[in-house]
């Protein structure tokens, strides 16, 4: 098998995760760093070996020609960077947010498929040992059918303002300029979850945002922390999403509903809950499901243990899991391991939350091309608009 | 005011991180000396809570001008550097990745040399580095650390984000000193305390477990008060003829690990434990022998080049501070403490 050949643009902090991932992998070797900023590149090289370091990505791509591309960098430069990069004959691997528009997403994936190339987004986080699982499970029919309903919570916990003081203190800071702010970079993987089980034409999404009391007190101005959206595709199918900075203990958690059984996933405890329909009798009802819940989370428990021991619990799993799947589709130029339908879709539930907490000009929502078949008349329609007039 | 230093008061100096922990100190001794023509340079987050308090003491401060911007912007570093005589840098991020700290630490450094250089009337650029910047890896227990002991050759294996910027901070201002002749000094302060900083330095213990765990046994700490070190800081900006000099910031009285774990646990009692360094040593190096088995599966933040950069003991000297700067401490260890303690009644 051929060793592939890695070159990774952006060289800030999510690289290390990506290299570190990257070393665990077989058959490919990082061989090039690339940062406009030389220095951050040489820092990366330097802690890693990687034998070239360049601070232009054309030059980069013409020397040492990459068989894959890992971008790295703040979202404002993927779209012309993965479009290098797949014009250059590289696969691309890129961060999340993919784009910063649906509209660039669509444009770069056009733009893989054309070159036959292949293209990801950063979504690690689905390819989790419990996500996975739960994959499994849905795929074997667990649920009874198509899903029903599914849920996200996704939180981010302000206490370390190492990452929201620097945004915070300055208006040009990237994350300020992206259209949906603190959110545009911190709730795809959330919205990704959703968008694996929905349709590609959803009719509603209704958004509430506010600011939260701790944001406000570190001086976030306009930007907004505290995100719930209600979603519903053309089949039927339902979602939720719930972003907080406030919630505690922190929320990650993914529950997918079916007719028959749910299943339940939490993140932050790498635990999975299959959650039956069975009915028991009189007072069974009260006994018997908790203990089987506590059998799960008991067995959910051990096994973990035991994948620590064997050293298979790296908390970055997702993220080696993806690299690896991404990599292998290339070899055996099989479907990449996240669809191209999810991330699009993904992109575009995000630009239209974007659109709604943070609208631009007297733009209204209406005039939303991704909203096929809007109902105004329900209760969630008249809801959004009630939301947009506060928003306004 | 003493007329041999190598500013006179109407001359700017920019301190940066000026409302930090030591910088706001930094800002305080510059009046003290005389020189009201400062430029503070602070976050733009930053509430100055430090810096007002400072400001408000001195009613000769009122020339003092405070900027507030991201000094990795080269457009604001511009805007600090304008007409500055004398650069004091104390700025540093504390990001616990080592991309992010070496962005907060060397790039940062690199922006506001440069506008120094091209806007400034460099007269002195003092890096404000850190004792982190050392190893005593291959020195034997108790041995001597001071300004010629070697510098960490692998912070990467030592997990220290923050020293690994502040090494790559330092050979970055020594190479803007040979190559485009920047005037220069380093100063490496030890472990510095005082109020305003509640914390025990990590060369007395770890509080990761949910309860105090005492490693630094009997080793004499690099301790200096903030007041102190700050006044270091200032003579380094000031002193003429010590371009290119390097020197350790520690006080002159010295105080155990177990004596400063003991006045602190009287101001505010709280549970620990005593780990013996060879113990301590043994279980960083399990650690480290774990985490490369799995494959960072537990990242190696327990290792040998911490265990004895942090616990195996020196001994240090402040005689290059003395001699070179004509530094004195002007508050003693037992008034230090009694400050420093006061915090937590």
């Amino acid at each position: 098998m051929n060793t592939l050949r890695i070159a990774i643009i952006g060289c800030g902090k999510i690289a290390d995760q990506h290299i570190a991932a990257i070393r665990r992998i077989s058959n490919c070797e990082v061989v090039a760093a690339c940062d406009r900023e030389e220095l951050m590149a040489r820092q990366l090289a330097e802690r890693f070996n990687i034998v070239s370091v360049f601070s232009d990505a054309q030059q980069m791509l013409k020397a040492a020609f990459p068989d894959v591309v890992h971008i790295t960098t703040p979202p404002q430069g993927h779209f012309l960077l993965a479009k290098q990069c797949l014009e250059a004959g590289s696969h691309v691997y890129l961060e999340k947010p993919f784009t910063v528009t649906a509209a660039e997403a669509e444009e770069l994936i056009a733009l893989a498929e054309y070159k036959n190339l292949k293209i990801t987004a950063g979504h690690n986080y689905q390819f989790a040992p419990e996500m996975v699982q739960m994959r499994r499970l849905v795929a074997d029919g667990f649920l009874g059918g198509k899903p029903l309903h599914v849920e996200s919570y996704w939180a981010y916990d302000l206490g370390d303002t190492s990452y929201v003081g620097p945004l915070l203190g300055s208006k040009t800071h990237w994350v300020r300029q992206l259209p949906g702010q603190l959110y545009h970079n911190l709730i795809s993987h959330g919205i990704a979850r959703l968008a694996e089980f929905l349709d590609k034409e959803i009719s509603n999404i209704t958004v509430l945002s506010h600011q939260s009391q701790k944001l406000k007190s570190l001086g976030g101005q306009e930007v907004q922390d505290e995100l719930r959206v209600l979603i519903r595709d053309q089949s039927g199918t339902t979602a939720f999403f719930c972003f907080s900075t406030q919630i505690k203990p922190a929320l990650n958690f993914f529950r997918i509903c079916g007719a028959k059984n749910s299943i339940a996933v939490d993140f932050t405890g790498g635990d999975l809950i299959c959650c039956d329909s069975k009915s028991y009798k009189s007072y069974l009802t009260y006994f018997i499901p908790p203990l089987k819940n506590a059998r799960q989370h008991f067995w959910n428990g051990l096994s973990n243990i035991f994948n620590f021991l064997r050293g298979r619990l790296h908390q970055d799993f997702g993220m080696k899991e993806l690299i690896e799947r991404f990599y292998q589709s290339i070899r055996d130029k099989s479907a990449p391991p996240i669809s191209y339908r999810e991330i699009i879709l993904t992109a575009k539930i995000m630009d239209e939350i974007f659109k709604q907490v943070y609208p631009p000009g007297a733009a209204s929502p209406e005039s939303s091309p991704f909203l096929k078949n809007e109902i105004r008349a329900d209760h969630i329609g008249k809801e959004r608009a009630i939301v947009l007039r506060q928003n306004a | 005011m003493n007329t041999s230093y190598t500013v006179t008061p109407d001359e700017s100096i920019l301190v940066t991180g000026s409302n930090g922990f030591i910088g706001a100190r930094v800002v305080e001794t510059l009046l003290e000396y005389g020189f009201f023509n400062l430029r503070c340079f602070v976050r733009p987050s930053s509430r100055l809570e430090n810096l007002k308090i400072i400001l408000a003491r001195h009613p000769g401060s009122k020339s003092v001008e405070v900027i507030s911007g991201d000094l990795l912007s080269r457009e604001n570093c511009r805007k600090a550097a304008q007409g500055i005589s004398i650069a004091i840098h104390l700025a540093a991020g504390f990001d616990k990745s080592f991309a992010g700290a070496f962005m907060n630490s060397a790039l940062a450094t690199r922006n506001l040399i440069e506008a120094f250089l091209e806007l400034g009337q460099p007269k002195r650029f003092v890096n404000v580095s850190s004792f982190a910047v050392y190893s005593n890896l291959k020195m034997e227990r108790g041995a001597l650390l001071d300004e010629n002991s070697p510098l960490e050759d692998a912070p990467q294996e030592r997990y220290d984000a923050y020293g690994f910027g502040k090494l790559k901070q330092e050979e970055l201002v020594r190479e803007y000193g040979q190559k485009r002749g920047l005037p220069y000094v380093i100063v490496r302060p030890g472990a510095v305390f005082g109020p305003g900083k509640a914390d025990l330095s990590g060369r007395v213990g770890i509080n990761t477990f949910g309860f105090f765990i005492h490693l630094g046994g009997s080793n004499e700490l690099p301790l200096t008060y903030v007041d102190n070190c700050a006044e270091a800081i200032v003579l380094a900006a000031l002193k003429p003829g010590v371009d290119g000099e390097i020197f350790n910031v520690v006080d002159d009285e010295k105080m155990t690990s177990r004596e400063f774990l003991s006045a602190c646990k009287s101001a505010k009692n709280f549970f620990s434990i005593s780990v013996p360094f060879p113990l301590a040593y043994l279980g960083c190096q399990l650690w480290e022998t774990y985490s490369r088995r799995s494959q960072g599966q537990l990242p190696p933040v327990f290792n040998r080049r911490r265990a004895s950069a942090e616990w195996k003991g020196n001994h240090y000297s402040n005689e290059k501070l003395r001699t070179r700067l004509g530094w004195k401490p002007k508050v003693k260890m037992a008034d230090a403490m009694k400050r420093f303690l006061s915090q937590s009644e």
